[in-house]
């Protein structure tokens, strides 16, 4: 009885360490893709951002520097997510875009007395807290800070109600959707990440 | 009878609706029980994995050479917060102003103007004591005023505070007489810094010093 039992431990951790290599070779492979794909990117100038799904952040990166870091709160998708290659942002989407104020020549007391300046300027708290960012391969990624009430509810019915029969349709029609939605605790992430992300940055989902 | 057959409509179309949605959640957790996709690699020999090993440390180091050695200035013009780093570290930190996103339209609607500060990566290219501020044609036609004709009539001291760094298209990193304004996006494009946090920056950055500003 004592010796099968250690046989079994025997066989355990035989069969424990062939996972753990499998694993480690699978995670070396996929570390390679990402800095290939990355070294790619900072090689430029340009900032891009780095989507890491499994740590659930977000940054924006110029030649390999995090310039800033976004924790997400939590992550939810539907369809089939491709991130196998650099995407790139083609539209910024949002119900009620902020609006640029518009000089009145004249009118501006700025350089008369600075004590009287009143500001009328586009700052981040003037951003939107849910938006929607395209990217080329199609993905569709949603933007918001956590949604309380009546809004979340909204929230809450397309996507458990409207995007996964949309899914159903285009999974049928041989192209299912790519839906991503990521969610902030914070206000001012959401809303920071509609001010820094351009249409035309790069970036990597992984 | 035609209450009976409403009902058995309404029925009917019930779990046609159940039976749309319990679809719709088959096919969708099908797909999230095939996500993430399976790592390549599991295939991969010792050998393989030893030379994969190196050309992550090959990438690493590239990319880090990419790097700025040296001290660097960050800008994020959301927060209005300037850093100036090395490395991971941050050496100094200051609140700073940047630009309103503002538009002017020249009155003869030739030219217009947005006051956003730009965003990319630049470098101090210059390092000015005691600036004077050439007044750029919209100055004038913001306040409603002619531009004049002569160079002399649109120098201004005192405007950019003590120090100033260029960074190229007219655009400084200087101080201000509007300091209860740090913090908020008010400039015309320019990063407006405290008297004292500029002098300090002014100190440490030489001319060369990389700027991402976000």
């Amino acid at each position: 009885m004592k010796k099968a039992a250690r046989w079994m431990l025997v066989l355990l951790a035989a069969s424990g360490s062939g996972f753990g290599q499998t694993t480690d070779k699978a995670s070396l492979v996929r570390r390679q893709q990402e800095l290939t794909a990355e070294s790619e990117l900072a090689k430029e100038t340009k900032f891009y951002f780095v989507l890491d799904v499994r740590e659930r952040n977000l940054e924006l990166r110029v030649k390999g520097m995090a310039l800033r870091t976004w924790k997400l709160r939590s992550m939810r998708f539907w369809g089939q997510p491709s991130f196998s290659k650099t995407v790139q942002l083609v539209r910024k989407s949002t119900l009620n875009p902020p609006k640029r104020n518009v000089i009145k020549p004249g009118e501006t007391t700025a350089s008369k007395d600075p004590a009287k300046f009143e500001l009328e300027a586009l700052e981040l708290k003037d951003m939107p807290l849910s938006f929607s960012l395209e990217f080329d391969n199609g993905l569709h990624v949603s933007v918001k800070a956590q949604a309380r009430g009546l809004k979340g509810l909204a929230g809450d019915f397309g996507w458990y109600a409207v995007l996964p029969v949309r899914n159903m349709i285009d999974t049928k029609a041989g192209k299912p959707i790519s839906e991503l939605e990521l969610s902030f605790e914070n206000e001012k992430d959401a809303q920071a990440i509609y001010w820094i992300f351009f249409e035309g940055i790069k970036g990597l989902v992984y | 009878m035609g209450k009976r057959l409403l009902v058995a409509l309404l029925a009917l179309a019930y779990l046609g609706a159940l039976g749309v949605v319990g679809l719709s959640y088959y096919t969708g957790l099908k797909q999230a029980a095939a996500w993430p996709p399976k790592a390549e690699g599991a295939s991969l020999s010792d050998k393989d994995a030893a030379k994969v090993q190196k050309n992550i440390q090959n990438l690493q180091k590239k990319i880090g050479a990419l790097q700025p050695k040296d001290v660097y200035i960050v800008v994020d013009t959301g927060e209005n917060r300037l850093y100036v780093k090395k490395g991971d570290k941050v050496i100094k930190q200051a609140v700073v102003s940047c630009g309103s996103g503002d538009v002017l339209q020249d009155p003869t609607g030739k030219r217009k103007w947005v006051f956003d500060t730009p965003r990319g990566e630049f470098y101090v290219k210059s390092k000015i004591t005691n600036p004077y501020w050439v007044k750029p044609d919209w100055a004038f036609i913001e306040e409603g005023e002619p531009i004049p004709k002569k160079q002399e009539d649109r120098v201004e001291a005192g405007s950019l505070g003590d120090y100033a760094l260029g960074f190229g298209d007219g655009f400084f990193i200087h101080g201000t007489l509007y300091t209860r304004l740090l913090g908020r996006n008010v400039t015309h494009g320019c990063v407006r810094v405290g008297d004292d946090d500029l002098k300090e920056i002014f100190k440490i950055v030489p001319i060369g010093t990389k700027i991402y500003i976000y």
